[in-house]
């Protein structure tokens, strides 16, 4: 075993048959100085060398290049160059030129302590000279390997990168005993260098080219594309991606034009304008257009630029675009579970209206049948009592007709309808959602306070889904104090002009309050305090209201209870279409022009 | 002549204090119907009455909580509860409190007369 020789000591046990060195030692006393320069690379065959790196040639025909240069420089010297496998366990041979056959027998060297040269000089991080390997016991594994070569002394020089990470190694096989020349020396670090040169720069082609590859991996699984756009040439660069996303040919000269050809004929006038204005002040841009492909199918894309400038102060945007269509119709999609959702709230609630309902019907009806009866006995009496019946078959009259608004607001509040955007007297929907919760809320002994603003202005939404909100807070705010029994259980619900022309409403209980910590958390869906409650109704509430550009919120009161309220903008403004109320809000960029996309 | 039974009406609901002392007229009766609790309590009505026709939720007082401020002052009034919550739970426990009968809304004139029959026996 060669343990014994690792610190390169020429006094230790094994004897002094031991010549393996370490040119910290005595080897490096013994070395000549140099005589002439003749023993180094040229600059010509190093210049070379580095086109040939360059030019990208591989790794290992750069590496045979270099061997040969080394072995050019004397006789009786062959070179061989060793790389480190990824695990760090080998070295491998890459390259033997001289030696024929040699890689088929000796292909890799574990790095350790007792690895020849080639593993032990890595193993070490410092070069390892055998001047005769025959009674060298770091060859006593190898030996065999390199002396039908005739081989007898082996230099071997660890290699490293730039960061010190070690490479592999260099190592020059001699068929005379001996130890490194100043010279010899001079020509294993010189060529060592170059040799560490060209495998770097194969690790960070290979390593970009990895880097490359993911990015244009993840650009096409992000559906985003990345440009640069040179604004004074109008250059422009598309990553393969964007290529895609445009269903343009990768050879295609990308021009404004050519882009202007894909975009939707309606968004034209942005695109313009956004290039007038990325032109003019050079400021980070962000949009969102229409693509028309060639089958007239629409593509949505969501643009960012950021504008740069290059070293001569001209205007570069660098930026990225993504292919959102599939999130757009996620969006409408989500709008119609929205609805659905909307829905299944109201009917969950129907439920725990079934009573109020029955208590509103039965109410009329009970009227109905009193008053019937007492025609009937008036009209039986002798003499008939005709003024007291037809008064009393006035009263069932009115009171069926009572009945028949019950059912027709019924109906209305719990069909099922897409959103529909009309104008709304929030005071006359808010009443009639009174009415219907009134019984709910003696029942609760909720006393109900109202306060609505004689001069409110008609906002335009959902009336119904408007509805469902009010009914919602209502019901939250009865059940907040089912429980209260040392004060009165008042209930306030107030409508008011806000400001900013908007339309607020009040819900004010005296229940049991909002903990802090469950305030972040009441508009989650799922999220109850309730134990038979489905944690919707708040979050459906809110994403209601939202969509009709409007804001809801919870608020403590001063004393015991809480408030609910939401504010909503008035007029026509507010809503312009159906469609507008399915886009979910986004946050505002500066300078950021946005086109929903709808017609 | 013959003095007529006075029976008082409890109902917030006002087609029933329209209706319901006009019937009760025609069954023979004399009525008297008030908007709430707290009215007929501080009413000179309550030593008269001789059955209460009370009806269960109400704003402020309830149907219940007036049977339990009567049972207090020791005012021994027959009472036939109506409602309009068909609500099975709520009958037994006014009737345990000693309630006459309990009638749903819409109710019956036989009904309504068999209930005040059996209040005006108890009396």
């Amino acid at each position: 075993m060669a343990d014994s020789s690792h610190e390169g000591s020429v006094d230790n046990a094994v004897g002094a048959a031991t010549a393996t060195q370490s040119p910290s030692n005595q080897a490096l006393s013994r070395v000549e100085p140099p005589q002439n320069e003749s023993g180094l690379f040229s600059g010509e065959s190093v210049l070379n060398i580095l086109k040939l790196i360059f030019a990208g040639a591989p790794l290992t025909e750069v590496l045979t290049v270099i061997a040969r240069l080394v072995e050019a420089q004397g006789k009786g010297m062959f070179c061989t160059i060793w790389l480190l496998d990824k695990e760090g366990k080998y070295v491998r041979c890459v390259t033997a030129p001289s030696l024929p056959g040699f890689m088929t027998h000796w292909d890799r060297t574990p790095v350790g302590p007792d690895g020849a040269c080639c593993g032990t000089a890595v193993y070490r991080r410092e070069p390892v000279y055998a001047t005769d390997i025959l009674s060298d016991p770091l060859w006593d594994s190898y030996r065999h390997l390199v002396t039908p070569y005739g081989v007898r002394a082996v230099w071997a020089r660890p290699l490293f990168s730039s960061e010190g990470k070690a490479l592999g190694t260099f190592a020059i096989l001699y068929r005379d005993v001996g130890s490194p020349s100043a010279t010899d020396l001079q020509l294993i670090e010189n060529a060592s260098h170059i040799v560490g040169i060209a495998i770097e720069r194969h690790m960070n082609e290979k390593e970009l080219r990895r880097s490359e590859a993911f990015l244009a991996e993840a650009q096409r699984l992000s559906l985003t594309g990345s440009f640069s756009w040179r604004v004074e040439t109008d250059e422009i660069t598309w990553s393969e991606e964007l290529y895609r996303i445009f269903e343009f040919d990768r050879d295609v000269p990308v021009t404004l034009e050519l882009i202007g050809s894909r975009v939707h004929p309606e968004d034209i006038p942005m695109l313009n304008d956004m290039i007038d204005r990325a032109r003019g002040i050079g400021s980070d841009f962000e949009y969102e257009h229409r693509l028309q492909m060639s089958d007239h199918s629409i593509k949505y894309l969501h643009l960012v630029g950021h504008g740069t400038r290059d070293r001569d102060g001209r205007l570069v945007y660098i930026g990225a675009a993504q292919d959102v269509t599939q999130h757009r119709r996620s969006e409408e999609t989500l709008g119609k579970v929205r609805s659905e959702l909307a829905h299944v709230a109201r009917v969950t609630s129907l439920g725990a209206l079934t009573a109020s309902i029955a208590h509103e019907v039965s109410q009329p009806l009970s009227g109905i049948i009193t008053n019937a009866s007492t025609c009937l006995r008036m009209l039986a009496a002798d003499p008939p009592n005709v003024d007291g019946a037809r008064e009393t078959a006035r009263r069932t009259i009115r009171d069926g007709n009572r009945a028949s608004e019950v059912v027709t607001r019924l109906r209305a509040l719990f069909s099922k309808k897409e959103t529909t955007i009309e104008s709304v007297d929030l005071n006359e929907a808010t009443r009639e959602v009174i009415a219907l919760s009134l019984s709910e809320l003696q029942r609760n002994r909720v006393i109900l306070r109202t306060e609505l603003a004689s001069d409110l202005p008609v906002v335009t939404g959902d009336r119904v889904q408007l509805q469902q909100v009010v009914l919602n807070l209502l019901r939250n705010a009865s059940d907040a104090m089912s429980a209260v029994e040392d004060r009165p259980r008042q209930l306030l619900i107030r409508t008011e002009r806000d400001e900013g022309g908007r339309v607020r409403l009040t819900v004010q209980d005296a229940g049991v309050g909002l903990a802090p910590q469950a305030m972040d958390r009441i508009f989650e869906a799922f999220y109850t305090t309730k134990n038979e409650g489905m944690g919707m109704g708040l979050s459906v509430s809110r994403s209601i209201i939202e969509r009709h550009h409007g804001r809801l919120w919870a608020a403590p009161n001063d004393g015991p209870g809480a408030t609910f309220s939401f504010s909503i903008p008035c007029g026509p403004a507010s809503a312009t279409g159906a469609r507008s109320l399915g886009v979910i809000g986004t946050p505002a960029v500066k300078d950021v022009k946005r086109v929903q996309g709808n017609p | 002549m013959v003095r007529r039974s006075l029976v008082s009406v409890v109902d917030d609901d006002e087609s029933v204090r329209e209706s319901l002392p006009d019937l009760l007229r025609e069954l023979g009766f004399a009525a008297h119907a008030f908007s709430s609790a707290e009215e007929f309590l501080t009413s000179d009505y309550v030593d008269q009455t001789r059955c209460l026709i009370l009806d269960i939720a109400m704003p402020g007082m309830t149907g219940p909580d007036l049977q339990r401020e009567l049972k207090l002052r020791r005012k021994e009034i027959p009472i036939v509860f109506i409602t309009a919550h068909r609500d099975e739970t709520v009958r037994p426990q006014v009737l345990e409190q000693g309630a006459v009968e309990c009638l749903f809304k819409p109710f019956s004139d036989t009904a309504l007369l068999i209930a005040l029959n059996a209040a005006l026996r108890v009396s």
